[in-house]
């Protein structure tokens, strides 16, 4: 796609600031109405998803070039996605999350980049993670495992534990556990330890599309080589990725499972039975690619069409992605069936979830935006009185843990895993 | 005056002296995103998607601070013009070789008080309907939302333009819910209205002395042409529902559970005499807490296989083609056609029961009919969520982008009913180009009411253009002048259209079409009110005036040092 694709959508945005908000029927307070953490912090309409289509149109006509300030304004944004939602509320035309990225690929592939995403990006090119580590180390959390080497073997199944839960150490627990769960359930699981990559994913969501691409092409050919049919992750970021992203990018077919709707079909069909009480309230955060960017992808490739004379349908039929059908329940349910723990919501949830503030670069490139946000977040979970804010992406887990540890609040933070380890009562084992 | 260029760096660095670096920009590109404006390509020249770009955008914190720039914006001949939440395009500047500062005011964004037992609230610029909403129901009560929905500014719509709504039949337009309001003007003083301007708080909108709220409203406001209004009080009305909306269901279409004491219905009608006919009776009997008109914004041809569609989440724009085609959803398109919506909220089981009953009387003895498609639990639902909280209003865009609004001439149903005929029968002459969404020619949406209590309406003809399509934006042209010149033709006044394509003439096209109007005394009235208010011309022609010399030279005696002093602290 080029940026000159998405004129349309730019032409008929109608700048009704709907992307500001959640979807508006979900407003049940003052305090937790807005949906968009970039126009938060960046006030002008320019930050929100209509005015980043008025700037790819503006610099599409040569009305303006590109500034410090437009690049501010194309990057300060976590690409959350809840604009698309809201927009979506009411029109069958419009696909600003995708024009966004878009406008970020045209501006990255002309040279507006921002210095700040560089050691990261170096990073995935050299060392195949985000967080600037030594490839070798990958494969560390899964030592004590005894568990197919997909480099030597062959599996049905592959663990990909993602960037977070390989090299931090507080989170190996849970990608072991998960591992073991998938075992213990007769799962033919393997992993790639050390020569795991990247899915590349939240380098797409920096602009770099070329990034993705080979972070797909070396993944799809591994799992090809082992036979794997199915991709298992603890990360929403990496679901997302994997999901969606290698479906419309690189053709993937392959079939991608989160681990907490793995662990929802097993306590479901009685498999896996939880023992521990976990006397605790928590409140459950959607991350944004589980939830509403987490929506099956079907492939689709067609054209516009007229009907009624000028209202827009296309041609073959195009699937529509408004966040109705995102991963929500699964982690609930999981969540319900821990004894003894109980689970409040927040004002904001599902598909009108606000964001961790982690996505799109802004973690990397604007920490202090990406803080905010996260703050945000931490205030409203601490209005439903939960001991704990608990997600199931290791991105958002380490942005409220930040965010907590540097005074937002005094929640607990949690992986829904570690929960289920913890009402499994293998947590120390693991 | 001095030069752009002067101008550029002296006044910049002077307002970002008051508002702080990042309260303020001339970012090309930000400022096209308040220059680009939906129906811009009505009006400007080469159809251009972009009013003229403001000379910089400031966001202030505090009147104070408003006050501030403004007096800057005099020091150098700035114009000043403010936008809330900017869903109409003359929120923008209107001329380009006029420096003007837009404020963009969502940063004033407090809800200031809700004096629960007084049933009124007060609010800053930037407060959206459904903000206020959300908090007033908690205490049983509720605001009414305006045509345009809930994301748009309290104080836009109580302070500076029309105001009506769904809910206006029973809550009140927001023009009549205005109480005390706080003004900036574009002389930058601070003016407080009403009750306010005595220290007395903010329960009334009226006094001591004559109406300042004539001055700053009337029945369509100042339209951002005469300084800021920073604050004001609405007006509350009793709500009998749940403290907190709780919708059930997946996007689009929400689903309100409808509680005991209330009743959503879509009642059809056999013709637009018998809708006047029904509405007269409704009215005479005081019961109902919305009226409107509001699936009809599809077009009659198409609004059940939109509607239909819209409450299925996979549902897409090929599947309203196919239900469009469908004789069942034609069956029911026929049982809507000249149809509206009513909700009911009754404050004891007893009250709604007899309104309930009244309701089929009179639908009864109309000869009218429950829509019985729409009156089933899931429509009703989402009818019951969209028109309380007005929340889907960018469905007025929602076959390709493009619409405007023609026609809209307010009166009593049987003034209404009269210039129907004429709009349905031209809009569907101009769809047949194919260059306008063929949706029939009736796509009349309005309001149940546009004055608190009722008996007085309107209704919009709803035209879809392409605003990505030339060739469909001149056909909507076409169609606003066509509506124009059927106006003329037929003895009615003229509507929407005429106020859009104004914004496009200059200033000595307006003035002279304005000179041929009745009533001119008041344009050389509100030329009085701007000379005491904004003797350096910083707001524009959105507050409409006569030069002197122009149309007929007799004015009322109020001069200006007797406007002056109206309502200041
Ligand atoms: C699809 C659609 C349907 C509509 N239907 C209705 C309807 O049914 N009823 C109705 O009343 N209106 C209707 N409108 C008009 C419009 O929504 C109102 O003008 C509304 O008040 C806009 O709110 P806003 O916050 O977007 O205001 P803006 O677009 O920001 O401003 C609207 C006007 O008010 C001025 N203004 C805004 N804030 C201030 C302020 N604080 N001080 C001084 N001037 C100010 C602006 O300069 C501009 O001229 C409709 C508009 C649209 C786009
Ligand atoms: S992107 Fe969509 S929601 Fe945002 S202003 Fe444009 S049309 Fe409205
Ligand atoms: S993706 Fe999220 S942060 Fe970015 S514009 Fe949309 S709502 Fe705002």
């Amino acid at each position: 796609m080029a940026l000159e694709e998405f004129r349309a959508d730019a032409m008929r945005c109608t700048r009704c600031t709907y992307c500001r908000w959640i979807p508006f029927d979900l407003i049940k307070s003052d305090r937790f109405a807005k949906g968009c953490p970039s126009m938060e912090a960046g006030k002008f309409h320019a930050y929100s998803a209509g005015g980043r289509l008025v700037t790819a149109l503006s610099l599409m006509d040569g009305r303006s070039t590109v500034t410090e300030k437009t690049k501010d304004s194309v990057f300060k944004c976590t690409l959350c996605g809840q604009c698309d939602v809201s927009c979506k509320m009411c029109r069958y035309d419009m696909e600003p999350l995708a024009a966004m990225r878009e406008l970020r690929f045209d501006l990255v592939e002309n040279g507006h980049t921002l210095p700040q995403l560089e050691p990261v990006l170096e990073s995935l090119r050299t060392e195949f993670n985000m967080l600037g580590k030594p490839a070798d180390e990958r494969g560390d959390w899964a030592k004590t495992l005894k568990v197919k080497d997909l480099t030597k073997e062959k599996a049905e199944v592959v663990f990909h534990a993602g960037c977070r839960y390989s090299f931090d150490g507080d989170l190996g627990p849970v990608a072991r556990l998960s591992v073991k769960i998938l075992q213990e359930a007769g799962v033919d699981v393997g992993i790639f330890g050390e020569a795991e990559h990247c899915c590349g994913g939240r380098a797409y969501g920096m602009g770099y599309r070329g990034d993705l691409d080979n972070s797909a092409r070396h993944n799809l050919r591994a799992w090809k080589a082992a036979g794997v049919k199915t991709v298992v992750t603890p990360c929403s970021d990496c679901f997302h990725t994997f999901k969606r992203l290698y479906t419309a990018e690189a053709g993937s077919d392959i079939e991608v499972i989160h681990m907490v709707q793995f662990v929802d079909r097993l306590v479901k069909e009685g498999k896996l039975k939880f023992t521990k009480e976990v006397p605790m309230t928590v409140t459950y955060h959607d991350p944004c690619h589980l939830g509403r960017q987490g929506e099956d992808y079907v492939p689709w490739s067609g054209t516009e069409k007229k009907i009624f004379g000028q209202a827009v349908a296309y041609d073959p039929p195009k699937p529509r992605y408004t966040g109705a059908f995102g991963v929500y329940e699964p982690p609930r349910d999981v969540l319900k069936a821990i004894p003894g723990l109980k689970l409040v919501e927040m004002e904001r949830n599902r598909e009108a979830a606000w964001c961790c503030g982690a996505g799109g670069g802004a973690r990397e490139a604007y920490p202090e935006f990406s803080a905010a946000t996260a703050n945000e977040r931490i205030e409203e979970a601490a209005t439903t009185g939960a001991d704990a804010i608990v997600s199931a992406c290791p991105w958002c887990e380490q942005n409220f843990g930040d965010a907590v540890e540097a005074g937002a609040g005094a929640l607990k933070v949690f992986d829904v895993m570690a929960l289920v380890g913890m009402a499994l009562g293998i947590e120390e084992e693991a | 005056m001095e030069s752009s260029r002067d101008i550029s760096r002296d006044a910049y660095r002077a307002i970002e002296d008051i508002v702080g670096a990042d309260n303020i920009t001339d970012d090309p590109a930000i400022l096209d995103s308040y220059a680009f404006q939906w129906l811009a390509e009505l009006v400007r020249p080469e159809r251009s998607h972009y009013m003229p770009r403001p000379w910089a955008v400031v966001m202030p914190l505090t009147t104070e601070e408003v006050v501030a720039v403004t007096k800057v914006c005099n020091k150098y001949h700035v114009k000043v013009k403010p936008i809330s939440t900017g869903w109409y395009h003359w929120a923008a500047p209107l001329k380009d070789d006029e420096p003007t500062v837009q404020f963009d005011l969502r940063r004033m964004n407090r809800i200031l008080e809700i004096d629960e037992k007084n049933m009124y609230a007060v609010v800053e610029s930037g407060v959206i309907c459904a903000q206020l909403q959300a908090e007033v129901m908690k205490r049983g009560l509720n605001i009414n939302i305006i045509g345009a929905g809930c994301s748009t500014s309290i104080v836009a719509s109580a302070s500076a333009y029309f105001g009506g709504g769904p809910s206006s039949y029973f809550l009140g337009s927001n023009s009549d819910n205005l109480l005390g309001q706080e003004w900036v003007t574009p002389a930058g003083e601070i003016v407080r209205t009403g009750s306010l301007s005595s220290g007395c708080g903010w329960f009334c909108g009226e006094g001591p002395g004559p109406s300042a709220r004539a001055i700053t409203r009337g029945t369509l406001g100042t339209r951002g042409g005469l300084g800021v209004f920073t604050k004001c009080a609405v007006k509350l009305g009793p709500w009998e529902g749940p403290p907190v909306l709780q919708p059930t269901g997946k996007p689009p279409a929400y689903r309100l559970p409808i509680p005991d004491n209330f009743r959503v219905y879509t009642v059809g009608t056999p013709s637009f005499e018998a809708l006047a006919e029904i509405y007269y009776e409704i009215y005479d009997n005081a019961i109902g807490y919305i009226f409107h008109r509001q699936f009809n914004l599809a077009g009659a041809d198409l609004a059940a296989a939109l509607w239909l569609t819209y409450l299925d989440p996979n549902g897409t724009m090929n599947d309203v083609e196919a239900r469009s085609k469908d004789p069942e959803v034609q069956k029911i398109s026929e049982e809507a056609r000249v149809s509206f919506q009513i909700i009911l909220q009754g404050r004891s089981k007893e009250d709604i029961e007899l309104q309930d009953r009244i309701l089929d009387e009179i639908i009864r003895r109309t000869g009218c009919y429950k829509v019985e498609r729409f009156c089933e639990a899931d429509f009703a639902e989402f009818t019951n969520m969209y028109l309380q909280r007005m929340g889907h209003k960018h469905c007025n865009f929602v076959w390709v982008g493009g619409y405007m609004g023609s026609w809209m001439q307010a009166g009593t149903p049987d003034f209404v009913k009269g210039y129907v005929k004429t709009a349905i029968d031209g809009f569907e002459r101009d769809q047949k180009s194919g260059l306008l969404v063929q949706c029939g020619g009736d796509a009349m949406m309005g309001c149940g009411s546009t004055l608190g209590g009722g008996g007085f309406f309107a209704l919009e003809q709803f035209v879809s253009y392409d605003p990505n399509d030339n060739a469909s934006v001149d056909a909507c042209i076409k169609h606003m002048e066509d509506a124009i010149t059927d106006c003329k033709a037929n003895g009615i006044p003229l509507g929407k259209e005429y106020l859009y394509l104004q914004i496009g003439w200059t200033d000595e096209r307006i003035w002279d079409d304005l000179s041929k109007m009745p009533q001119q005394f008041v344009l050389n009235f509100q030329r009085k009110i701007k000379e005491a208010f904004d003797p350096n011309g910083l707001g524009d022609r959105n507050y409409p005036w006569l030069p002197e010399g122009w149309g007929q030279q007799k004015t009322i005696a109020a001069g200006s040092a007797a406007v002056a002093g109206v309502g200041k602290p």
